[in-house]
């Protein structure tokens, strides 16, 4: 998908928590936060680890690899925009780092979506500013 | 948390509940959630046998501020308030809280209610404004969606058909055409269940509970006052939550461990086992919490719980009985507060044809973003 005007669906609210997440995301890398202090690795990027509480916040840089945990066929116009791609999937994602993530999976007919599918990070460009992380069959 | 010290110290003597039925047919602007609070006070306070002055303590659920309720009810000897935004995944907590209250004296009656208008507001469960994790970007909306993916995963664990768990829908929906207000009176048969549409594939619109106006109260007070009231009392055995903070809603173990804590706080310190249990009243947000919850409370065997539901075994007349009112998927969504209603009524043994035989205990669970349970019983069993 080109960058461009029209995109209609829903898009992040980018805060000073997540800023630093979809800037590198639009320069198509997918860094995830890590604590300086215990080295722990989380999303969604909150400005403090959830595991100790601190507030040194480091980015890494994440493989993009991970699992399908779960996915679920979209059939209800719950979201208007999204109505024209009815049924459409969503998985969660184990990522190889740990951290579970949402996403939709390109490249596979929804019938074929399995649990434990390993699965790779592809970067769509949906606006000038942001774009979004999904993931494509291994 | 239970305790021997405390179980059984304390005690439901009142219920109230709107007519779910009639306002779902014929909406009613006028009733608002603050009069269905009302209604259910009201309504609570007389079936227990009290004068509104006597109630001394008001929890309130569901309504954005307990102000209006307690105006409206005219209380005007209050010593103690809480106040629940959205009472929901909070109705074991309230109970626990309305409890420990009377048991350590703060109040000698409390009125607990949770009241939604969720069709006279209008509300949406689909589309949030950005989830907790991107989810809504990526076209992820409603709580249903959340559940159905975990459905797809415990069927990679375990196995198991969509048409294995319609019989959870099909038994509760049984027992909402016995029930005089709830809401889907039709008969449902499997074969009606699977024609039905998808929402969230695998899950299809009658694994979903229902979104509809009302209100459910209750009167808690101490065990000792409850024996001199209108009805025998219904005893509060435990309460108990269990939450594991985590932003993608499903639990990864589909709760299993917050079951079996939420277990062993209620029934390791009375010696209660699954055995003794005679009806379940639990949070049917969607037909795979029953599952979940069968299954980590030990009720099935783990990953067997699509086989354990199947001929009737959680019908009334059954080894189990689920959702004996018809619960969230027939009678009401009123968030657990109907299962408690309808737990009081099979342990006061006024539960009309639906009435199990010696029904001396009920559980209840909430499998949700913030787990809870509540173990009661009838007096005399401890």
């Amino acid at each position: 998908m080109n960058a461009g005007e029209g995109y209609a669906k829903p898009l992040p609210s980018v805060t000073h928590e997540d800023r630093d997440f979809w800037a590198a995301a639009h320069q198509h890398r997918f860094v995830l936060p890590e604590c300086r202090a215990c080295g722990h690795v989380w999303f969604p990027p909150y400005a403090s680890c959830p595991s100790c509480l601190s507030f040194d916040r480091a980015w890494t840089e994440a493989s993009g690899r991970g699992t399908v945990w779960g996915f679920t066929i979209m059939r209800q116009p719950y979201i208007g925009s999204f109505e024209p791609e009815l049924p459409y999937n969503v998985v969660l994602v184990e990522l190889e780092e740990g951290p579970m993530v949402y996403s939709n999976l390109i490249g596979i007919d929804n019938a074929d979506i399995a649990c434990d599918l390993p699965v790779e990070a592809v970067f769509e460009d949906a606006t000038d500013e942001i774009t979004l992380i999904k993931f494509r069959p291994v | 948390m239970s305790d021997r010290d405390f179980a059984g110290q304390t005690a439901i003597v009142g219920i109230g509940s709107s007519d779910f039925a009639r306002l779902y047919r014929t909406p009613d602007p006028e009733r608002t959630g603050e009069a269905l609070a009302t209604e259910a006070v009201a309504a609570a306070i007389a079936d227990a046998g009290l004068e509104k002055s006597q109630i001394d303590g008001l929890i309130t659920g569901g309504l954005a501020h307990y102000e209006p309720v307690a105006y409206r009810t005219g209380l005007t000897d209050v010593r103690f308030v809480v106040d629940y935004p959205q009472a929901g995944r909070m109705c074991a907590m309230a109970l626990m809280h309305a409890a420990t209250a009377v048991h350590h004296g703060l109040a000698d009656y409390v009125v607990l209610f949770n009241s939604v208008a969720f069709r006279a507001q209008g509300t949406k469960f689909g589309a949030q404004p950005q989830g907790l994790l991107y989810d809504t970007i990526y076209g992820m909306a409603s709580p249903g969606a959340q559940y159905s993916m975990g459905f797809t995963r415990y069927q990679a664990e375990y196995g198991g058909t969509e048409e294995q768990l319609g019989a959870i829908p099909v038994a509760i929906r049984s027992h909402a055409r016995m029930t005089p207000g709830a809401i889907m009176q039709q008969e449902m048969t499997i074969d009606d269940y699977l024609a039905a549409r998808y929402i969230a594939e695998p899950l299809r619109l009658f694994d979903y509970c229902l979104v509809n106006d009302g209100a459910v109260a209750y009167v808690v007070t101490t065990a000792e006052r409850a024996r001199d009231l209108a009805h025998p009392p219904v005893l509060i055995a435990g309460t108990a939550g269990r939450a594991n903070f985590r932003e993608w809603y499903v639990d990864l173990g589909f709760w299993d461990e917050a079951c079996r804590s939420m277990k062993a706080d209620l029934f390791d310190p009375l010696g209660v086992t699954t055995d003794d249990i005679d009806c379940l009243q639990v949070y049917d947000n969607f037909s795979v919490s029953v599952l979940w919850g069968l299954e980590g409370f030990g009720f099935a065997p783990k990953g067997q719980g699509l086989e354990w539901v199947q001929n009737g075994r959680i019908a009334l007349g059954g080894e189990l009985p689920v959702n004996t009112s018809g619960g969230m998927l027939s009678e009401s969504y009123l968030q657990g507060w109907n299962q408690h209603a309808e737990a009081v009524r099979q342990l006061r043994g006024q539960a009309g044809q639906r009435q199990i035989p010696d029904c001396d205990w009920s559980l209840y669970w909430c499998l949700s973003a913030l787990p809870g349970a509540s173990l009661l019983c009838r007096d005399g069993v401890l």
